[in-house]
C-alpha cells in the first residue's frame, strides 16, 4: 500500500467550479483518491469508490459533511451530519413527508403547475429561463409543501443558497454567507407551529413534535433541512433541463416523441450536470482506497460529477444521451444519507421535462451564464431566446 | 448461483427504482410499500435482483446468495 497521489489542483478556485469536468477527468485518471495538499482533502473521484464510501457510513462518518469547522459545529445533532444508529431515528423524521408514498398525492398539483408556467413562458415567445422557470417552480412548489409564505417566502432564496455555500471551505463566498444563513437559522430557531400554513408539511412536523413522535425542539431542525437542502438543488436541476435542451435540441425531439423517456431524461440531465459538486466526509480509521492508504480522520472530499462521468462506469460518459437512463447515478448520493427529497425533486424533475416535451419543438438559447459557488453548480443566468411550440 | 433478496424493511422509502428494475420480483402495492413477490431466485432473475439492488438509491436492498 502506498501513500496517495498529489495534486495541485485547487477544487474549489473560480474556474474550477464553474467548469469542473476537466479537472475532474484529470484527478480521475490519476487514481480513484488523490490528496489535494491547496485544500487539505482527499478527493475520491472514481464512481466505484465514490458509491462505497456512500455506502459504508461506519468508516467514512458524515461528522465533517461540510468543510470548515464552524459549520460542521453548527450541523451537529441533524440527521445530515449524523451516523447511524443515530441517523436512523432522525432520518426518518426528516423523510416520513417527503416518500414516494407521502407525496402521492402532489403529483398532480405539481404536474399542473408546471404545465402552466411552461405555457405562460411558451405564449411570452422568449424568456429568462433562471429566474421565471428554474427559481419561480421549486419555490412556489417548496413554499405550500412547507407552508410558507410572506417574508419567508421572500427570503427562500437567498437563504437556501446561503445554507449550501457556507458548507465550503472558509474562503470569501462561505464568509460572506455566514450572516445570511444564520438568518435562516435564527427563524428556523424560533419558528412555531402558527407560522406555517394550516395542512402543509410543516405544520405535520410540529403536531409530530406535539405528540411527542420526534424529541422537543427538533421540528424547526427538520424544516432549516429541507429548505436548505431543497432549494438552490432543485433550481440548479431545472436550468440545467433548459439548457441541456436548448444546446442538445436533438435530445429534446427524442423526448417528445417518446413521453415514456422522461424520468430517464431527468436522470440523465442530474447525471451529465451534478447540481453538487461535492460532499465531505472523514474516515474513522486508516483506510485502503483504490490502493492507497488513506489515514484515519482525513478530510474526503467526494467528488460526485467525476463519478458520473467515469468511462470505467458509464460509456461514452461526456455524451449526454436521454436514452441512457442512468438510474444508478450519483447526484442523490447513495445508502443511508442518500437525498431525503429525492422524492419531491423526480416528480418536479418530471413535470418540467414533461411539460417542456409537451408545449415545446425547440428552443434556442444564449450561453448559460455560471457564477463561482462552493457546492452547488448552477446557473445564474440563461436566455431563451426564440420558442418554438409543438 | 442463487439467492435470495432481502428487504431492511425500515429504510426502504418507497422510490420504487427496484421495481422498475425488477417488476417480476417486486411491486409497490396500494399503499406504496414495497412487496418482494419472489425472493428467492436465480437463473434471469437473478440478474434482474442484482439491477434491484443497485438502484436502490438508499440501500434497502440485499442479496444473499443461497
Ligand atoms: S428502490 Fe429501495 S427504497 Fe425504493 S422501494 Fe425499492 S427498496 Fe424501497
Amino acid at each position: 500500500m502506498s501513500t496517495p497521489l498529489e495534486s495541485d489542483i485547487d477544487i474549489w478556485s473560480d474556474e474550477i467550479v464553474v467548469d469542473p469536468y476537466p479537472a475532474y477527468a484529470e484527478l480521475r485518471e490519476q487514481a480513484g483518491v488523490v490528496h489535494l495538499p491547496k485544500n487539505d482533502l482527499y478527493v475520491l473521484t472514481r464512481y466505484d469508490v465514490i458509491r462505497d464510501a456512500l455506502g459504508d457510513p461506519a468508516t467514512f462518518s458524515s461528522t465533517t459533511l461540510g468543510f470548515n469547522p464552524m459549520v460542521n459545529e453548527a450541523l451537529q445533532g441533524t440527521s445530515l451530519a449524523s451516523d447511524p444508529p443515530m441517523h436512523t431515528q432522525l432520518r426518518a423524521t426528516l423523510s416520513e413527508n417527503l416518500t414516494p408514498r407521502a407525496l402521492r398525492g402532489l403529483k398532480v398539483v405539481i404536474d399542473e403547475k408546471a404545465e402552466k408556467l411552461v405555457a405562460e413562458l411558451v405564449a411570452a415567445g422568449s424568456f429568462e429561463a433562471i429566474d421565471s422557470l428554474a427559481r419561480a417552480f421549486p419555490l412556489e412548489i417548496v413554499a405550500d409543501l412547507i407552508g410558507f409564505s410572506g417574508h419567508v417566502k421572500d427570503n427562500m432564496l437567498r437563504w437556501g443558497q446561503a445554507a449550501m455555500q457556507v458548507l465550503g471551505p472558509m474562503n470569501q463566498r462561505t464568509q460572506e454567507s455566514f450572516p445570511i444563513a444564520g438568518e435562516l437559522y435564527g427563524w428556523c430557531s424560533s419558528v412555531k407551529a402558527e407560522d406555517l400554513t394550516p395542512g402543509s408539511i410543516g405544520r405535520g412536523i410540529f403536531d409530530a413534535e406535539a405528540r411527542g413522535d420526534i424529541p422537543e425542539g427538533t421540528a424547526g431542525h427538520i424544516i432549516h433541512q429541507y429548505l436548505g437542502a431543497g432549494v438552490d438543488t432543485t433550481i440548479a436541476s431545472i436550468g440545467n433541463i433548459v439548457a441541456l435542451f436548448g444546446r442538445h435540441p436533438e435530445q429534446l425531439e427524442i423526448v417528445c416523441e417518446n413521453p415514456d423517456l422522461v424520468p430517464a431524461a431527468f436522470a440523465e440531465v442530474l447525471r451529465y450536470w451534478v447540481p453538487i459538486h461535492i460532499w465531505g466526509r472523514t474516515t474513522t480509521r486508516e483506510v485502503e482506497i483504490d490502493g492507497y492508504t488513506v489515514p484515519k480522520g482525513a478530510q474526503i472530499g467526494l467528488l460526485i460529477g467525476a463519478g458520473n462521468r467515469d468511462p470505467r462506469h458509464y460509456e461514452n460518459p461526456d455524451t449526454f444521451d436521454v436514452r441512457r437512463n442512468p438510474t444508478d447515478h450519483l447526484s442523490f448520493g447513495y445508502g443511508p444519507h442518500g437525498c431525503a427529497g429525492q422524492g419531491l425533486a423526480r416528480l418536479e424533475g418530471h413535470a418540467i421535462v414533461s411539460a417542456l416535451a409537451r408545449q415545446v419543438q425547440s428552443i434556442t438559447i444564449s450561453e448559460p451564464v455560471r457564477v463561482p459557488s462552493n457546492m452547488t453548480r448552477s446557473i445564474e443566468s440563461l436566455r431563451v431566446l426564440e420558442v418554438v411550440a409543438a | 448461483m442463487s439467492g435470495r433478496i432481502e428487504l431492511d424493511r425500515p429504510r426502504c422509502e418507497g422510490h420504487g427504482l427496484c421495481e422498475e428494475a425488477a417488476p417480476r420480483l417486486m411491486h409497490l402495492d396500494d399503499d406504496g410499500d414495497l412487496v418482494i413477490d419472489v425472493e428467492e431466485v436465480d437463473g434471469a432473475d437473478l440478474e434482474a435482483a442484482k439491477a434491484a439492488v443497485r438502484v436502490c438509491p438508499v440501500a434497502a436492498l440485499r442479496l444473499v446468495s443461497a
